[in-house]
């Protein structure tokens, strides 16, 4: 074809910065997590699997992985199924799909840093709307809808709901409190990411072809649910599959709204990986512990990644 | 059947209208206390715009400005206010700066590279590809502290290259554009080198305008994801005002939650959130578009 040394110049760059770059600071986070380094010193002694050891027994990297563990496991499947739903239902509109479209995709593109203020704002226990609309509604519709009175197992005088308007309007401060925190950054999470995993499904749909769902009726599948298990859900298979990994990595690194809203409290239960590296390693100068997490961690992401083309590669063919 | 449509229609509306709102909640929330009074914010009333009556803000008076310049419209005082505290044009160009070099670098990088792999036969092609594809699966947020570790023993923390270094190899790019080349047929580039032009020429002459449209995707999900990366600028900027970054700036104007005046802050975050909602609202599809560009496969 072609004699020219061209492509050496070509790939040359690229090849060397993505060594210097991505390949050999995996080799140094290793390395680091086996010694006592901390920035600056001058000398550093291997030390093995201390830094593992501390990681696994301490009480803090416990409820580090606790943390990290509840947050993806309760972000991932609601935002997917939230995304899904919203997709679905835009799909079936007759008018008005891109308003909500536009609106749903907001927060994707927003600064979640300058969100994450807001919404301290928006959850503020005496600044907040969302307390005094709660407050405001004591005995009324809004406590019957919300304290979930409407179900027949609620006593409604037992009710969350009931027992705050009772205690002088104790409703949850929801960032700073124990039993709140982690459920309150778990849905600005939420918030945050559906819209994405929405935008995602709408294209999934879009690729599957009318005359399925004909013949799915032809075969007896009437109702919207059969049509949905029949044709939409194994249609969507390798979107879903997508979704949920991409989600899953995204979720993993969680920093910004930790960082700002609650430093990983109130008693580390928001405590999640990306900030724990960032608290050790940076404002600690622990650096070789921050190290051993930072392994961990890619070795989380890497083993989903297999995973999930593992899968691809056995199942989801339609 | 008419009625049983409606009915039907009016239900997903319903649903949908109380997701947004409670997605719209903080946006909300941000543009209202960025124009009402410290007073209105604190008894949460006013509405969304407040009652804009003229008053002298006393933090103002405090800060050393004449009782006249102090007396004002909430809104006007707000947005005024918070561009006298902070350089917030710095910030906002630093941004720039830092999102385009970026961008910049990364394509001057992916596209040579992109192109030698899709078209140009040579040994070992394989194997940088499969090294591109093994380093599609390394998120750089993961591994920030050995390269900040780099980064520090370089004696680069604390400048611009420290905040556009690590971003220079965007192997998303080249994968992407090396996708995309896949499809461009032989023929174009047989009949640029007939014409006599070199591998450099058809590089930047042939191909980069034959990729415009997936170039501007890319664009906008590489200018997006910087603008509004708050992790890595954090890690490296530990003090120099001179170097923050949109993220960072609002991180500073929170400052004292307690003590401080709302308005001002929450206007200093609204002008820094505001350009790329504005360009996502008038370019929408291609935002969409390159934003879910991980989606494509």
């Amino acid at each position: 074809m072609h004699n020219s040394k061209a492509h050496i110049w070509f790939i040359a760059p690229a090849i060397i910065l993505m060594i210097i770059i991505l390949i050999f600071p995996l080799f140094l986070a290793g390395g680091i997590s086996f010694t006592d380094y901390n920035l600056g010193n001058k000398s550093l002694e291997w030390i093995g699997l201390e830094n593992y050891e501390k990681m696994f027994s301490r009480k803090t990297y416990v409820k580090m992985i606790w943390a990290t563990a509840t947050y993806v496991i309760v972000v991932v499947p609601i935002s997917v199924v939230l995304g899904l739903c919203a997709a679905m239902l835009l799909n079936s509109l007759r008018f008005g799909a891109d308003i909500y479209k536009t609106i749903f995709f907001l927060p994707v593109m927003a600064t979640l840093l300058a969100m994450a203020i807001a919404w301290e704002f928006t959850l503020h226990p005496t600044l907040g709307i969302v307390n005094s609309f709660l407050a405001n509604g004591c005995g009324g519709v809004r406590e019957f809808i919300l304290g979930f009175h409407w179900l027949p197992w609620v006593d409604s005088q037992q009710s969350w709901y009931h027992v705050a308007c009772a205690n002088n309007m104790d409703f949850p401060y929801w960032l700073k409190q124990k039993n709140t925190a982690i459920w309150t950054i778990c849905f600005i999470g939420i918030w945050q990411a559906f819209g994405f995993n929405m935008v995602l499904y709408l294209a999934g749909l879009t690729g599957i072809p009318r005359e399925l769902y004909h013949a799915a009726e032809m075969d007896g599948a009437k109702s919207t649910w059969e049509q949905f298990k029949l044709v939409t859900w194994p249609m969507l298979g390798p979107t879903t599959l997508f979704v949920v990994t991409i989600t899953t990595i995204r979720t993993f690194q969680v920093f910004d709204t930790i960082e700002i809203l609650t430093k990983g409290g109130p008693s580390k239960t928001t405590y999640v990986m990306m900030y724990a590296i960032f608290e050790k390693a940076i404002q600690q100068n622990l650096t070789s512990i921050g190290a051993a997490i930072t392994v961990v961690f890619i070795g989380f992401i890497l083993i989903l990644t297999f995973f999930q083309r593992y899968i691809i590669e056995k199942r989801v063919h339609y | 059947m008419q009625a049983k449509q409606y009915i039907g229609e009016s239900w997903k509306h319903g649903i949908l209208i109380v997701g947004a709102i409670l997605v719209l909640l903080p946006f909300y929330m941000m543009v209202s206390m960025s124009l009402k009074s410290q007073q209105e914010i604190q008894s949460i009333s006013g509405g969304l715009i407040g009652a804009q009556e003229v008053q002298t803000f006393p933090v103002c008076v405090k800060t050393g400005y004449s009782e006249e310049t102090c007396t004002t419209k909430p809104y006007i005082y707000n947005y005024w206010f918070a561009f006298e505290k902070a350089p917030i044009p710095r910030y906002l160009m630093n941004g720039v700066i830092v999102t385009l070099s970026i961008f910049i670098i990364q394509v001057l990088v992916a596209l040579p590279c992109a192109y030698a792999l899709a078209k140009l036969r040579f040994y070992g092609r394989e194997f940088v590809f499969s090294m591109v594809l093994f380093c599609l699966l390394i998120p750089v947020h993961g591994i920030a502290l050995p390269l900040y570790v780099m980064l520090a023993q370089a004696g680069l923390v604390d400048t611009y290259s420290a905040l556009i270094l690590p971003w220079t190899i965007s192997v998303f790019g080249i994968f992407l554009m090396r996708q995309f080349f896949m499809t461009v047929p032989d023929e174009l580039i047989d009949a640029a080198r007939m014409d006599g032009m070199g591998e450099y020429s058809i590089v930047w002459k042939v191909m980069l305008p034959t990729a415009i449209p997936a170039l501007l995707a890319f664009a906008i999900f590489s200018v997006v994801a910087h603008w509004n990366d708050y992790f890595w600028p954090r890690m490296v900027i530990t003090g120099n005002r001179d170097l923050f970054t949109p993220p960072l700036g609002i991180r500073e104007f929170r400052g004292g939650i307690d003590s401080d005046e709302f308005g001002p802050m929450m206007a200093s975050i609204v002008t820094v959130t505001v350009p790329l909602i504005v360009a996502f609202i008038i370019a929408q599809k291609r935002f969409i578009e390159g934003i879910t560009l991980t989606g494509m496969k």
